[in-house]
Formats: structure tokens, sequence, C-alpha cells
């Protein structure tokens, strides 16, 4: 489903100098599974999500990202969601003045209309956002408020999934999702992923802890160093990273 | 000593129709249209923009929702040079007299060449009525309105003004408002510019519990010039005014915003707060702006403030992530920036409509 091959990215400098941050990143996510991302702070795993939906800023020097077959470099930010990316942001963006539910019908039919679907009537619409409002304990209230305006940490990451519920994209990611949450707050974030969890969807989860993956128990965990995938596991390889920490993939820093 | 001003075309064509012995004739011809020399005109070059249109008399349309009251001979009073002239070059002035509860429909439209007229609008005592007004002008036309509005004790007036784009001409309408105590006046205009567009305000405020809400948002595509000028006089105690002033522009686009509060000595306890804030949706894109307090009374409580900002790019990321092509993500982005002096309007029909047309242009942006 998602193909990444060799991938190799800059960021864009002022002074045209740009730093080399993805150094070569391969990995298969298929449909149906979970991967986690694991590695260090500034290992590059933020910059593989923006990367990966199409954020300015960045230059792709190399390789390749393919999803669902199709080049997704070629692709502009919102062709890539309309084919079913979504990005959970680890900062959620407050947009003041645009009420939630108003934007998130408008990306909805925003997306058919890209995939040459018919829009979604208004009242199918409504029943939708109530019971995935139900599901992640969002009030009426929220949704009329602007886009994450005056939202705490938490409730922001409850909306991402909000909307990845009701977007019901291809594939997730998951980018930091469970910094800034206690722990009653990820499980419900953990239960409304989980329940997006299905044979044709995959998810790339990209974490730095290893207790958001406890609920998300993910199919393949690969560890990120110095902008290249280190090593590639099953689920116990997020307890050993736990234990043992990052530091043994120090040195394969360039 | 000042050189002998060689006239454009414009102005002769101007001067050509003005009696003999109007003493407008002696000072238009001294000091020309108001250009960028001029200190309340800087930023707006009216002299050499009417200078390049064709000097011929042009045609006014008027579409109103009924008939004037009566029609007043025109007045020869001294004051701005621009009312003067509608006032010497227009037919005679039309005058409406507002009942309780009507709304006034007023479209002006302008043909090719220059087109001159002064309205009148009287709102008498305890009437609440309101004033609808649409301004377009066409291709190589050069409209100069004046709108003298009296708003009585107690009268209650919502004037919603339209300005369409209007790229190939010029347009000034100047307002001449007068306040009583008690009265109300909320005025929210929306405007789109054109080659060339001013749209002045001058208000006489009463104060004695009378109020002034004076709003308005403007857009301008590429190539298209809208000043927004006001004086609001306060002259008597315990008067509000609530400014609010929002705007964007594209690259090749020059908003200017000139807002001046000015509270006399007798204005005590006055209110007065001005806002205004400007979006620049590119590097090349300009709007100049000039907000003035002048106070001579020494309890009141009066704030402006201005502001320019730039769309925020992790917004418009964000947007576009979730689906939304970037034409429409900056168009809601701008549209949630400039609401808010729409939303201050108070019909709610009135309100919707220039929502929607806000959007529709910001959408074709």
């Amino acid at each position: 489903m998602l193909v990444i091959e060799n991938l190799q990215a800059r960021v864009d400098a002022e002074d045209g100098d740009g730093r080399e941050i993805l150094k070569g990143v391969s990995l298969e996510v298929p449909a149906g599974e979970v991967h986690a991302i694991m590695g260090p702070n500034g290992c590059g795993k933020s910059t593989l999500s923006y990367v990966l939906s199409g954020r300015e800023g960045y230059e792709i020097t190399g390789g390749s990202m393919r999803f669902a077959g199709e080049d997704l470099a070629e692709m502009e930010p919102e062709e890539r969601a309309a084919a079913g990316v979504f990005l959970s942001f680890q900062y959620p963006v407050e947009i003041p003045g645009v009420p939630t539910l108003t934007f998130i019908k408008e990306a909805l039919n925003a997306q058919k209309r890209l995939r040459g679907e018919e829009e979604v009537p208004a009242p199918a619409f409504m029943k939708l956002a109530r019971e995935a409002a139900a599901q992640l304990g969002i009030s009426n209230d929220m949704l009329k408020r602007p886009v994450n305006v005056g939202f705490s940490g938490g409730e922001k990451k409850r909306m991402e999934i909000f909307q990845a519920l009701m977007l019901q994209p291809k594939f997730l990611i998951l980018d930091e999702t469970d910094s800034g949450l206690d722990i009653d707050a990820l499980k419900v974030v953990a239960d409304g992923v989980n329940a997006l969890r299905n044979e044709e969807r995959g998810m790339l989860v990209i974490t730095h802890y290893q207790r958001l993956l406890d609920y998300l128990k993910p199919d393949v965990v690969h560890v990120m160093a110095a902008g290249r995938i280190q090593e590639t596991g099953g689920p116990e390889l997020a307890h050993k990273l736990e234990k043992e920490g990052y530091d043994k993939y120090a040195g394969e820093a360039a | 000593m000042t050189a002998a001003l060689k006239l454009t075309d414009m102005e002769t064509a101007l001067i050509d129709q003005l009696p003999q012995d109007a003493p407008l004739r002696a000072l238009l011809s001294e000091q020309g249209l108001p250009h960028r020399r001029v200190e309340d005109w800087k930023w707006t070059d009216l002299r050499t923009v009417v200078g390049k249109l064709p000097a011929e008399p042009g045609v006014l349309t008027f579409t109103i929702s009924r008939e004037p009251d009566a029609w007043a001979e025109q007045d020869e009073e001294p004051g701005l040079l621009m009312p003067r002239l509608a006032s010497a070059l227009g037919e005679d002035i039309q005058v409406y007299t507002l009942e309780d509860g009507e709304r006034l429909e007023l479209g002006v439209e302008a043909t090719k060449g220059f087109a001159h007229q002064q309205v009148l609008i009287l709102v008498p005592e305890g009437v609440k009525a309101e004033l609808i007004e649409n301004y377009a002008v066409e291709a190589d036309g050069f409209a100069n309105l004046t709108l003298v509005i009296v708003v009585m004790p107690g009268a209650e007036l919502d004037r919603v003004i339209e300005q369409h784009a209007s790229p190939d001409a010029a347009l000034v309408v100047t307002s001449l408002i007068d306040l009583a105590p008690k009265a109300r006046l909320n005025q929210t205009t929306l405007g789109f510019g054109a080659k060339l567009a001013r749209l002045e305000t001058h208000v006489s405020h009463a104060g004695e519990g009378a109020e002034l809400q004076l709003d308005g948002a403007y857009v301008l595509d590429e190539g298209l010039h809208l000043d927004q000028t006001s004086l609001v006089r306060h002259e008597g105690p315990n008067g509000v005014t609530k400014e609010l002033f929002k705007g964007a522009a594209i690259k090749g686009a020059k908003g200017v915003f000139q807002g001046k509060i000015h509270v006399e000595q007798a204005a005590q306890k006055t209110d007065a707060q001005m806002q205004h804030r400007g979006l620049l949706l590119d590097d090349k894109a300009e709007i100049d702006a000039k907000p003035e307090l002048e106070i001579y009374a020494d309890d009141v409580v009066c704030a402006h403030g201005n502001a320019f900002g730039a769309l925020d790019e992790d917004a418009l990321f964000y947007m576009r992530q979730r689906g939304l092509p970037e034409t429409k993500a900056r168009a809601l982005l701008t549209q949630s920036f400039l609401a808010e002096p729409i939303e201050r309007i108070r019909d709610d029909d009135d309100r919707e409509r220039l929502m929607a047309r806000l959007m529709a242009t910001l959408e074709a942006l």
C-alpha cells in the first residue's frame, strides 16, 4: 500500500543551504497492517510524515514514495488527502473563524469531488458526526467552535482522530499522537484509532515512546535514527527500546 | 508662488461645464483635482488616474426602490472639493425622506465618461430605516457622488454599501453625515476597488447618546485600488464610535485606510474605538493605513489599532492535508479574517448576501 524506497529529502533553508534529514528511508506498509516508527528526537520521524503528506519546505533529493501505486511526490497535498492519506498532526493547527463541522464537511466533500464521488448529504453527515463524537467524548460545543481554537492539547489530539473517523482515509500517519495526552485521554484516542483498523487500511504510527503502542499493538516496529531505518522487528522491539533506549543507534549517525 | 497648473483634459472639460462666475471654477483651475501631493489624497492620486480617462460626459443610471420625495437645487457651499463638484455638476439634488421601517435601495451605475450627482437622505426624528447602496462603474467611467445624510434625534439608520469591482474606472463617493443626539448609524461597506475608488465618510457626531458604528471590509484583486477615508468629529459629550475595517489585497492591488477621530473639548465622556487590520495575500500587495486620534477633551476613552499580517502557512497546509484545494483553503482563511465587520450587520439577509459575495470573490481570486 505504502512503499517507500531509499527516500532522501532535505529541508529548505533560508540561505539556500538545506540540510539533509532523510538519508535513504525504505519501508513498506501493506494494507491492513500497523507499522510503528520509533526513534530519538531529530531522527527525521516528523520530517517523514511531512514529506509523505506534501508539506512545503522539503526537497526530495532521491528515492521514491508510492501509495496505492501512485507517486506521491507528483501529487498536491489535497490530492494525497483525496487518495486517502491522512496525517494526524503532532501540533494540530488552530483555524479561527472556521467552525469545526463546517471545515470537516468542506474537506470531506472536496475529497469526494476530487475522487469523482457524490457529496455526502447533510443528514447523513450529521449522523456520522454524532456517532464519532460520542465515541471520542467530544461535545457538541466543541464541534461548533472554530477548528482547534481554545482546545487543550488532549482535545486537539482527540479532534484529529475525530476527523479521521469522519474522513475515513485509507491510510493514517499518526505523528506523535500520544504527546501531550494523559493516560485516560491516551486510551480514548487509542480506542478511536483501533476502531479505524481494518483489512483495507494501513497505518504508520510515529512515536517516541512505547506506551501508545501498548494499546495499538503494531504488526511491525521500525527504529529510525540519523535519517534511516536502522532496525525492523515485531512488537517486542518496542519493549526492548523502552528498556535500552536509543543509545546503541547513536553511533549510526553519519 | 506656485507654478501654474497644466490642466488635464478631464479638468478642462469639468471647468467648461461650470458657470463662468462659479468660485469653484477658479478653484479647480488653480488646484486641479486632488492628487498625491495633497495630504489627504497622498495614496490616492485621483488627478492622474482620471486624467487618462475620456474627458466627455457620461451617464449615471439610478436604480432606486422608489421615486425621490423632492428635488432640490444645487447649493454652492464651501467645503470639500469633490462634494462641491458633485453638487455643481450634477442634476438637481435628489431628496429622500425615509419613513419608519423603510428600506431604500439605491443602485448607481455609471457609463464611460464623467458623471456627478448629489443625493440628500433625511431620517426624521425617531424613524428607523435602512439604506442599501450599490455602486458600479463601467470601463472608462468617472463617477463622483455625494450623499448628504441627516440622522435626526433618536433616529436609526442601517446603511449597507456594496462597491463592485470596476477595473478600468474611477469612483468617488463622499458621505457627509450629521448624527444628531441619541441617533444611531450603523454603516458597513464591502468594497472591491476600481482603477481608483475612494469612499470617504465624514460624520458630525453630536454625542448625547448618539452611537456610530462605522465598519468596512475590502478585497482587492490585481490592479484594483480602494481608499476608505473617514473623519468622525465628536462635537458633544457622551458619544460612542466603534470603527472596524478589515481588508485583504493581492499583488498589484492597493488598499488605503485613513481614519481620523476628532474629539472636541465639549465632547467629554466620548467612547471611540477604531481598528484596521490588513491582510497581505502576496509579497507585492500594498495596504497603506493612517489611523489618527485627535483629542481635545480630557475625560474620554479612545483607542485605535492597526496591524498587518499574512495568511498562516501552517493553517493552509493543515487544510490542504484534509483535502481542501489550495484556492478554497486560502479563501476560507481570508474570509475568516475579513468576516467580523460583515458579521456586525444587523439585518440577516444583508449580512448573508454580503458574506456570500465576499466568499465568491475570494474563491475567484
